[in-house]
């Protein structure tokens, strides 16, 4: 049903979403775009080493999440599937609704669970994400978190 | 009126040029000590704890030398204060947790914990002298010693592939940056003298004792940098970067930042701070060790809590000990 997808994720959830993935690809011919964005945001008097060594961190921790993607989605009997890994930098919502336009996607599947509070003092990138996603957007809820 | 809103600008104004000084005075002295093979040495968590705590360090040193020594006593164990109950509080609220479960943190918050003891064993025995100081800073360098060995151990264990990417090479040092790390000390000398000038003269015109300018004004003002920097890496879940910073911040702002001035000169101890601010700082450190040893994370009601204690604090020390 869907022939290119692309799965995000900050790290949480990664286990539920690459399942939930997994189930809706079953034995089809699909292509799956793996993507983490490094957050660049800080603020203003941040000093400038401890920026760069914010994005080092991230960049070193999103590598490896994707790195665990790829393990899983290029396993021997997942021949079927294209696993692409993307590690970008910015801010999130913004680059994976970027990211689905100009790879032209049928579907992003994203992890979701946070509390009211959380909502209110993070933000939630699945919210603004589903708010301008240009194809269908699959959220994949936390069942520790929610219960 | 007008002379008092004066001062409020120029203490704001102090605290910028302050605070972009120490970035761009650490920042240039890490790239120097890179190009001469040296730059493993200040790296991450420790440069992010003593990039933070400059400013504190050179407004205390500052007062001090200029004859405020309350003042200076005051922003130190203020900022100390601050740093965990307010700083570490606000960011575990907002985060919803802040994990501390690495073997770094433990280290560095029992350094915290000695070292706000020593600074009182010190107080009761009177005067913070030249003796207290060098054992001060003999302690703090001792404490990098063991940064640097922690360091060396955690190369050991990467790959020897990733280690020889990794590897220094000397190269000669761009004079821009010699030159950058001088326009930061001086922004730093001249913002720290702007700061704690507009502190003694609003103290002086709200008629409040210098150590309360200390305590709160220029202790919250100076810690900006622990704040920007626990409260985004905290949301971003870098959480030993988080946690790293205000530990070593406070471990450097008693060592360096009182252990210093004394030094130069004898820093005589006021009888409020030996009985309730200095052992105030010692119980948010006790009282942060117990919360994230209970569970092994601080969460969002240790940070009520933590935050809580501070505002108690803040409100007796403001109204009932003045």
């Amino acid at each position: 049903m869907y022939k290119k997808i692309l799965v995000a994720t900050m790290g949480e959830y990664i286990d539920e979403i690459i399942d939930h993935t997994l189930d809706i690809i079953g034995e089809e011919n699909t292509e799956v775009i793996g993507l983490y964005v490094v957050e660049t945001s800080v603020p203003f008097l941040t000093l400038k080493k401890v920026k760069e060594l914010m994005k080092e961190e991230l960049t070193k921790l999103g590598k490896e999440i994707l790195d665990s993607m790829e393990k899983k989605f290029q396993a021997p009997h997942r021949y079927k599937i294209n696993f692409r890994k993307l590690l970008l930098d910015g801010d999130p919502s913004e680059e994976i609704v970027k990211t689905a336009e100009k790879e032209d996607v049928d579907l992003i599947v994203l992890g979701t669970g946070k509390n009211m509070i959380d909502k209110r003092l993070l933000g939630s990138v699945s919210e603004k994400v589903v708010h301008s996603a240009p194809c269908t957007v699959l959220l994949i809820r936390n069942e520790m978190k929610t219960k | 009126m007008l002379e008092l809103v004066i001062f409020i600008l120029l203490l704001i104004f102090a605290l910028i040029i302050v605070i972009k000084s120490a970035d761009i005075f650490v920042d240039n002295l890490i790239d120097i000590g890179g190009a001469l093979g040296i730059s493993q040495i200040i790296l991450g968590v420790t440069a992010s704890a003593i990039g933070t705590s400059l400013p504190e360090f050179g407004s205390a040193m500052i007062a001090s030398l200029s004859g405020n020594v309350d003042m200076g006593v005051g922003t130190v164990i203020g900022s100390n204060i601050w740093n965990i109950a307010a700083i570490l509080g606000i960011s575990a609220i907002a985060a919803g947790v802040i994990r501390t479960d690495s073997r770094g943190i433990n280290r560095d918050s029992l350094m915290t914990l000695i070292t706000g003891i020593i600074l009182i064993v010190f107080m009761l025995l009177g005067d913070i002298n030249w003796i207290a100081s060098v054992t001060m800073i003999l302690l703090y360098l001792f404490y990098l010693w063991l940064l640097i060995k922690s360091q060396k151990e955690y190369k050991k264990g990467k790959d020897k592939e990733e280690l020889a990417n990794e590897k220094t090479v000397k190269q000669p040092v761009d004079k821009r940056k010699v030159l950058f790390v001088i326009i930061g000390l001086a922004g730093l000398i001249i913002g720290c003298r702007i700061l704690v000038y507009s502190g003694v003269e609003l103290a002086r015109m709200a008629g409040i004792p210098e150590m309360i300018m200390g305590l709160f004004t220029l202790a919250i003002g100076t810690s900006i940098p622990e704040l920007v920097v626990t409260l985004s890496s905290a949301m971003k879940g870098l959480y030993e970067l988080s946690i790293g910073t205000i530990l070593g911040s406070n471990t450097f702002n008693i060592l360096i930042g009182i252990g210093m001035p004394a030094l130069f000169m004898s820093i005589p101890v006021e009888k409020l701070s030996l009985t309730f601010d200095a052992p105030v700082m010692i119980f948010v450190t006790v009282l942060l060790l117990f919360l994230v040893k209970t569970r092994g994370k601080l969460t969002r009601v240790g940070g009520i809590i933590l935050l809580a204690t501070y505002i108690a604090y803040a409100v007796i020390r403001l109204t009932v000990l003045v």
